[in-house]
C-alpha cells in the first residue's frame, strides 16, 4: 500500500475526458491502493484541485474545452508544483517538448502500458518527496529489501527465487488482501503466461518452505479464492 | 529506324536541321550555277551573233549577189572562204556549208585558231529550213566547243536560203570562269553548313537544357524528393509553360501527399484512443480487477463499447477511401419528397427524445443514390443531434433551386465560431465542442458527407453562429 508520510492514501487527480480510459485508470488505481478523483474537463479539473488537495494528476492533452499543456500551465501560474503526468497520443518530440515545458513533469504515449503508468507514477511520487524512499518493507520478524533484494526472517538471510520474491513483495505490500491464483499468476509471471494456475500453488508452497511459515500461517489460502497475507496474529 | 529512336532528341533533332541545310543550300548552290552557265551561254552567242551580222552583210554587198546568182542558190568556195575567213578570230572558228550541208570554206587557217567541229545534220536542217538563231553545244577534242548556225539569205527578210555559217567558238574560259565560281559556292556552302549546323546544335542544345533540367527534376521527384522545383527561364516559350504547369502539378502531389500522410496520422491517433481504453482495461482486469465482479463488469461494458467505436472507425475510413475511387455511387431517379417520407422514421428512432421536423418542399426528382443520400443525411442529421439540446428541434427541408435542388439541415444547437467552421471538413477535426449525448463522434462524419455530395456533383455549405445553431445546406443536380 502506497502511503504518504502521513500513512494517508495518495490521493490523485485523474483530468480525462474518454470514459473508457478514466473508468480503467480509476479502478486500477484504486486497486493499487491510491485514493483517486476523476474530473472530465480541464475547467472541472482546475476546480477540483481548488476544494481539496492531491498528491499527484494525471492529465490528458486533448480535453474538450481547454488544452492539457494550458491546464498545466494555469496550474503552475498558481504556484502549486504538484506532479503532473501528461497523456498524450502523439509521439513527436515537439509535443514531449511543449508538454515538459508547459510545466509537466512526466508524460506517456497513449496507448501506454498500465505497469509504466503505475512505475512512473511511483517514481514522480519518490522524486518529488510525497513518500519516503524507504527500500525496505517489514512485516512480522520478515524484512524484504526491494534494493538488493535481500529477505531475512528473525535477522536470518533467506534465498528466493524472482517468483517467490515477486510474491512475498506483493503479500507484503497488500496485507490482508485476497489474491485469487489467476491475479498472482499474471501479476508474478505476466500476463502472456500460458500454464495453467496449479504453479501458484507450487511457488506458494516453496515459499512457504523457506519462510519456516507454519500453521497459523502467515500466507494463508482461503478457501476456494486464493491467498492472502496476515502479518499479525489473528484468527482467520 | 531502330537506331534512329533510340538516338537522343538532341542528336535526332540536330540531324535532321543539318540535312535540311545541306538539302536546301545544295540546291541554292546548284541553281545558281546553272543559271550562271546559261547565262554566260546565251551572252555568248549573241555577243557572236552580233559580231558576224554586219561581217556577213557587208560580204553580201561585197559580191554583189545578185538575184541571178540566187536564183541558182549556189555558193562560191572563193567568196565563201573570204566570209569564212573575216568571221574566224583566235577561239572563233567559222565554216560555210553549202545547201546540203557540205563544207565549202574552213575558216581555219592558222594552227592556234580552233578547230570547226563537224556539221551536226540534225540542227543544219533545223537552220537550212529557215530557223534563224540555232544554237548548240558540241565537243572538239573533248573540249566544249559553243556551234552557231547562221542561214545566209540575199535580203535579211528573204525567204531563200542559199547557205549556213556555222560558227564555233571554244567554252574553255567559261568553263573556267565556271570552275573557279563552283569552287567559290563549294566553300560558301561549307562555312554556310559548318555555321549553320554548329548554330543550330547549339541552339537546339539550349533549348534542350532547360528539358534536361525537367528530366532531372522529374527522376527526383520519381524518388520522393517534392523539394526540387523546375527553375522557370521563360514563362512564355513551350519549355517555360512545360516547367510552369510541371511545377503546378508538384505542388498538387506534394499538397495530396501531405495531406494524406496527416490523414494517416490522424487515423493512427484515432486509432490510438479506443486502443488505450482497451490495453488500459485487460491490463487492470488481468492485475487484479477481475476478482471484483462490479469493477469487472465496468471495464468490460467500457471494453465492448471501445471495439464498437474501433468497428464504426473503420467502417468509416473504409466508407471514404470507397468514395475517393468513385465506385459504390449508383445513381438513380429520386422522388424527394417520397424519400423523406421514408426517411423520416428513421430520423425519428435516431433522434429518440430529440424532435426532427421534416418541411415538405416542392416537387423535385434528383439523381443520386438512395443509400448515400440518406447516409449524408444521418451524418448530419446525428451532428446535430449530438450538439443541440432535446428541447429545440431539428429541421430538414428542401427547396429548389434553377439546376438544383438544397437541402438542409437546421438546428438551434450551439453553433460553431469561424475558427471551428474553418477545420470542420478535416479529416477527425472535432472542435471543442460541448458533448450533449454521451455519444461522441470520430470527427469524420462530416468529411464523409463532404465525400459523398461532391460525387454527386454537389457542394456543401456550413453556416453557424454560436449559441444560434448550425444549418449545413448542401446542393444536388436536379435530374
Amino acid at each position: 500500500m502506497y502511503r504518504d508520510k502521513n500513512n494517508n492514501k495518495i490521493k490523485m487527480l485523474v483530468i480525462e475526458d474518454d470514459p473508457v480510459i478514466t473508468e480503467f485508470l480509476c479502478t486500477g488505481l484504486k486497486y493499487e491502493g491510491y485514493d483517486v478523483t476523476s474530473k472530465t474537463t480541464g475547467e472541472e479539473g482546475l476546480c477540483a484541485l481548488q476544494q481539496a488537495t492531491f498528491d499527484l494528476i494525471i492529465l490528458d492533452i486533448m480535453l474538450p474545452d481547454i488544452d492539457g499543456f494550458k491546464v498545466c500551465q494555469r496550474i503552475r501560474n498558481r504556484g502549486s508544483d504538484i506532479p503532473i503526468l501528461i497523456l498524450t497520443v502523439r509521439k513527436e518530440i515537439i509535443d514531449r517538448v511543449k508538454g515538459l515545458d508547459s510545466g509537466a513533469d512526466d508524460y506517456l504515449t497513449k496507448p501506454f502500458s498500465f505497469d509504466e503508468l503505475l512505475a512512473r507514477i511511483r517514481a514522480l511520487l519518490r522524486r518529488t518527496g510525497k513518500v519516503s524512499k524507504n527500500k525496505k518493507l517489514q512485516a512480522e520478524t520478515i524484512v524484504l529489501n526491494l534494493e538488493t533484494r535481500e529477505v531475512s526472517r528473525n535477522g536470518k538471510g533467506i534465498d528466493l527465487t524472482p517468483t517467490e520474491f515477486g510474491l512475498l513483495e506483493l503479500f507484503m505490500r497488500y496485507p490482508y488482501h485476497v489474491f485469487t491464483r489467476e491475479t498472482l499468476l499474471n501479476r508474478v509471471l505476466g500476463y502472456d503466461y500460458d500454464g495453467g494456475t496449479n504453479i501458484i500453488d507450487v511457488h506458494i508452497s516453496h515459499l512457504r518452505n523457506k519462510l519456516g511459515d507454519r500453521p497459523p500461517r502467515l500466507i494463508r489460502t482461503i478457501y476456494a479464492v486464493g491467498y492472502a497475507f496476515y502479518p499479525e496474529e489473528t484468527s482467520a | 529506324m531502330r537506331v534512329w529512336e533510340k538516338l537522343p532528341l538532341r542528336v535526332r533533332l540536330g540531324l535532321l536541321y543539318a540535312v535540311l541545310l545541306i538539302i536546301s543550300v545544295g540546291l541554292v548552290g546548284c541553281y545558281s550555277y546553272w543559271n550562271i552557265w546559261q547565262l554566260f551561254i546565251s551572252n555568248k552567242s549573241s555577243h557572236l551573233r552580233a559580231q558576224a551580222k554586219p561581217i556577213i552583210e557587208h560580204w553580201l554587198v561585197d559580191n554583189n549577189l545578185d538575184n541571178e546568182a540566187f536564183s541558182q542558190l549556189k555558193l562560191n568556195p572563193q567568196n565563201a572562204l573570204v566570209l569564212a575567213r573575216d568571221l574566224t578570230s583566235h577561239n572563233t572558228v567559222a565554216v560555210v556549208l553549202n545547201r546540203t550541208g557540205d563544207i565549202i570554206a574552213n575558216g581555219k587557217q592558222l594552227p592556234e585558231e580552233p578547230k570547226a567541229p563537224v556539221p551536226d545534220k540534225r540542227y543544219f536542217r533545223r537552220a537550212i529550213s529557215g530557223e534563224n538563231e540555232v544554237t548548240y553545244r558540241s565537243q572538239v577534242k573533248g573540249k566544249p566547243v559553243l556551234v552557231l548556225l547562221i542561214p545566209l539569205r540575199p535580203q535579211p527578210t528573204s525567204s531563200q536560203i542559199f547557205g549556213v555559217v556555222q560558227m564555233s567558238t571554244l567554252l574553255t574560259d567559261i568553263k573556267e570562269i565556271l570552275f573557279r565560281h563552283g569552287a567559290m559556292l563549294v566553300s560558301l556552302v561549307a562555312v554556310i553548313l559548318f555555321m549553320g549546323i554548329s548554330v543550330g546544335f547549339w541552339l537546339i542544345g539550349v533549348s534542350l537544357k532547360d528539358l534536361k533540367g525537367l528530366l532531372i527534376s522529374c527522376d527526383q521527384i520519381s524518388k520522393g524528393n517534392f523539394s526540387q522545383w523546375v527553375p522557370i527561364k521563360n514563362p512564355c516559350d513551350e519549355i517555360g509553360q512545360l516547367a510552369v504547369s510541371f511545377n503546378q502539378m508538384v505542388e498538387k502531389l506534394e499538397a495530396a501527399f501531405s495531406s494524406q500522410k496527416r490523414f494517416v496520422i490522424n487515423a493512427a491517433h484515432e486509432l490510438m484512443t479506443p486502443l488505450t481504453g482497451l490495453r488500459g482495461s485487460l491490463e487492470v482486469l488481468l492485475r487484479g480487477a477481475q476478482d471484483d465482479p462490479s469493477a469487472r463488469a465496468r471495464l468490460l461494458k467500457g471494453m465492448y463499447k471501445e471495439v464498437n467505436r474501433l468497428i464504426r472507425l473503420c467502417e468509416q475510413l473504409l466508407g471514404l477511401s470507397r468514395l475517393e475511387n468513385m465506385t459504390n455511387v449508383r445513381k438513380q431517379s429520386i422522388v424527394l419528397s417520397e424519400f423523406f417520407s421514408e426517411f423520416e422514421s428513421q430520423a425519428q428512432v435516431l433522434a429518440c427524445e430529440h424532435s426532427v421536423v421534416i418541411q415538405q418542399g416542392p416537387y423535385v426528382r434528383i439523381l443520386a443514390d438512395p443509400d448515400l443520400l440518406k447516409q449524408i443525411l444521418l451524418d448530419l442529421l446525428s451532428n446535430a443531434l449530438r450538439y443541440s439540446s432535446t428541447e429545440a428541434s431539428v429541421v430538414i427541408g428542401w427547396k429548389l433551386l434553377p439546376e438544383e435542388v438544397e437541402i438542409w439541415v437546421s438546428d438551434k444547437g450551439q453553433g460553431m465560431d469561424t475558427e471551428t467552421l474553418s477545420h470542420i471538413f478535416e479529416p477527425f477535426y472535432q472542435g471543442n465542442l460541448r458533448v450533449v449525448s454521451d455519444n461522441k463522434g470520430i470527427g469524420l462524419g462530416l468529411s464523409l458527407a463532404k465525400s459523398m455530395i461532391e460525387a454527386h456533383g454537389g457542394v456543401i455549405r456550413v453556416d453557424s453562429n454560436p449559441d444560434e445553431g448550425t444549418t449545413v445546406s448542401f446542393t444536388i443536380p436536379l435530374e
